[in-house]
């Protein structure tokens, strides 16, 4: 089962995204800082990650600027839950590397649709 | 009376022209001495000196020499009989007399001496007068350039103080000084050190002049008081100090106000006495300063207000970021939770529950369009809206709009239909914002138009000399220059009265509208289109007939130069 780790600091977010993966066939695994889902992710290397730009600690951009700019994570596709704010816009002129963007409020579906993409196209590669 | 000396030994001499002298009513002295002379020249002050040459007691050439070194401007008168005359002796005299002169020659010869004596005397003093004139013109013109060069209170008041001191050198000023600071202030500027007592009236002194200024006038500015009254003190020559009361000083005093802005007041001292010229250079001065002082407090109150506006931008700016995120983030679990019931992920719903989820659901999608209006319209207001131009196909974006409303469309059955001209030729324009403005529109048009009924949505290439619109807009129009591409939404609705043509494009125009709130929106779709499309050069306008329908308009420049190629940043 592929596994996927949610980063949020909305807990009711983290669950309505856990419970639609879950039900369609995916492994979740929760964190609801910035510090925790860096850790996890390295302990866990999941298939995707999807993560929210600002919580407390570290926010999403870092997170995803230190996994993509290490070899060991680099390919784990990341999705970015944005809330279009100011404070986001002064962070994004950065480099970032997160391979998608969702701007809250985000449609579960197309979420649902954008995972199905990076994973199964993982699994093209592999195949291959 | 004219007063006359006569130097000589010859009792004949002195006899004869003492004789002369009586008659003609002068008022004659003489000696041989040439230290009583000496004395003599030193205390009074002659009109007519008449030196004998032929004196034996002292040498005539030293006399004049003595005499032209006390006072230049004597008139001496040689009497020069037998014996020879110096010739460096001629230069200093003014008239020489000699043997052969009859008493009516010599009066007459003394008169003539008299009169251009005055006339020298008088022509010296108007040079002086004019001398100082022209420095006091000086001293007033530097003043006033330095007045027009500053809006700093605090320098204009120091100018004003320097300006009087070269004018009219005082001993002492005393400015009450409101505006220079937050409390009032006695600034002294004064040519030696100040004693404690002298202090203390010079204090009182000011606050009575204060006082006496307001003493009909019910409304005093500021309330002060000489015991607690600030005082800032510039001693020229500390080590010397006053010893004087103020009543052995002249002095001078105006307040420095201009209409009903009153600035402080001036008192200046001297020694000796102001003459009426003075009093003019000073009551310039004090006058001149306070216009500038009304220019530099009105700066000011701008300045002051402009770091309030700043600050209001800062908190509006702030207000919208909050706005943004934190309504975002709720919403996204209001949303995710009803999509995941509505899914079925949870069970089967009954049509009722179904219903109202949808219901709810709308409502979050509108919410959510409020809130990407809002920080659009924050953006675009604080210039930070990015826009990317690229050549865009015009037809593409009607055709990606009609497509991406079509569902909506046909909840009402209305028909979108396209007319115009074929291939139009490509703009230079951000394709992402002119569908955004497309959508608007035309989500506009399918909200006022009753079912069943048509919209259609023309393009056409036009010169702006062509364009028709409605007089209210001619301010927008008049800029438009050269060939346009013209997108019109015209809907069968329920049309906009002729009042409101223009307001429609202002921001939160709709919450005025009783109608319109019934349909939802954020009002801000019509403002944000206008500046999306004045980033692009193009403009926007529309006509309306109440229960008619309403044609919106826009334009967009095919000249490429009209906007760069890059992408740009408007403010």
């Amino acid at each position: 089962m592929k596994k996927i780790l949610i980063v949020d600091d909305e807990q009711d977010i983290v669950e309505s995204l856990k419970f639609v993966l879950e039900t369609s066939g995916y492994n979740c695994y929760t964190a609801f800082n910035g510090e925790d889902g860096l850790k996890l992710a390295k302990e866990l290397l999941p298939d995707l990650i999807i993560l929210d730009v600002m919580m407390p600690k570290i926010n999403g951009y870092k997170i995803s600027r230190l996994l993509k700019y290490d070899n060991k994570y680099k390919n784990i596709p990341i999705l970015m839950i944005t809330a279009r704010s100011q404070e986001e816009d002064k962070l994004i002129g950065e480099e970032t590397g997160a391979d998608e963007y969702i701007t809250k409020p985000f449609d579960l579906d197309e979420v649902l649709k954008l995972v199905e993409k990076y994973l199964n196209n993982e699994n093209d590669g592999n195949s291959n | 009376m004219v007063k006359i000396f006569l130097v000589s030994d010859n009792q004949n001499i002195i006899e004869r022209y003492s004789r002369i002298c009586e008659q003609n009513s002068f008022n004659v002295g003489f000696s041989s001495d040439m230290a009583i002379i000496e004395e003599m020249i030193g205390a009074e002050n002659f009109d007519l000196i008449i030196v004998d040459n032929g004196i034996k007691t002292l040498a005539p050439k030293n006399l004049i020499t003595k005499i032209k070194s006390v006072s230049e401007n004597t008139v001496i008168i040689l009497l020069a009989n037998n014996g020879e005359i110096d010739k460096s002796i001629l230069k200093s005299t003014s008239a020489i007399i000699t043997e052969d002169f009859d008493d009516n020659l010599i009066s007459a010869a003394f008169n003539i001496n008299l009169r251009m004596k005055n006339a020298l005397t008088k022509l010296s003093d108007t040079n002086k007068d004019l001398a100082d004139s022209l420095y006091r013109l000086n001293a007033l013109y530097s003043t006033s350039s330095q007045f027009a060069g500053t809006l700093d209170k605090q320098k204009l008041i120091e100018f004003m103080i320097e300006g009087l001191d070269k004018s009219l050198s005082f001993a002492l000023t005393c400015t009450l000084s409101f505006c220079t600071e937050n409390e009032p202030v006695l600034i002294l500027n004064s040519l030696y050190e100040i004693s404690e007592e002298l202090l203390d009236a010079i204090k009182l002194r000011t606050v009575l002049n204060y006082k006496s200024l307001f003493e009909n006038s019910k409304n005093i500015p500021y309330t002060i008081d000489e015991k607690t009254l600030k005082v800032k003190k510039f001693v020229k020559y500390p080590a010397n100090r006053f010893n004087f009361t103020l009543f052995q000083f002249d002095n001078m005093f105006s307040p420095i106000a201009l209409g009903e802005n009153f600035y402080g007041c001036i008192e200046i001292f001297k020694e000796s006495h102001f003459s009426p010229e003075d009093a003019k250079c000073f009551q310039t001065i004090a006058q001149q300063v306070s216009l500038p002082l009304k220019s530099a407090t009105l700066y000011q109150e701008i300045i002051e207000t402009n770091k309030k506006l700043e600050k209001l931008e800062k908190l509006k700016s702030e207000f919208i970021s909050i706005v943004s995120h934190e309504l975002r983030t709720p919403l996204t679990s209001i949303k995710n939770s009803i999509d995941i019931i509505l899914s079925g992920r949870c069970g089967q719903n009954s049509t009722s529950a179904e219903k109202f989820l949808s219901m709810a659901k709308q409502n979050v999608t509108r919410l959510s369009g409020i809130i990407n209006d809002l920080l659009d319209i924050s953006k675009i207001e604080a210039g930070k809206m990015d826009f990317h131009f690229n050549p865009v196909n015009i037809h593409s974006v009607i055709d990606y709009v009609k497509n991406a409303l079509s569902g909506l469309a046909k909840e009402k059955s209305i028909e979108i239909l396209t007319a115009g001209t074929k291939n139009l030729p490509e703009i230079m324009a951000d394709a992402q914002r002119l569908e955004q403005v497309l959508t608007n529109l035309l989500s506009n048009a399918i909200k006022f138009t009753p079912e069943g009924r048509k919209i259609t949505i023309r393009s056409e290439l036009k010169n702006a000399a062509d364009i028709i619109y409605n007089p209210c807009f001619s301010e927008v129009m008049a800029k438009l220059k050269g060939d346009y591409i013209v997108v019109s939404v015209e809907d069968e609705g329920i049309g906009i009265a002729e009042a409101g043509l223009l307001h429609v494009f202002d921001k939160f125009a709709q919450i005025e509208n009783s109608l319109s709130r019934k349909v939802g929106g954020s009002g801000l779709g019509l403002p944000i289109a206008k500046q999306l499309l004045e980033a692009h050069n193009g403009a926007i306008w529309c006509e309306s007939e109440i229960d008619k329908g309403s044609k919106f308009h826009f334009a967009l420049p095919v000249e490429m130069s009209a906007v760069k190629g890059e992408a740009v940043s408007i403010s």
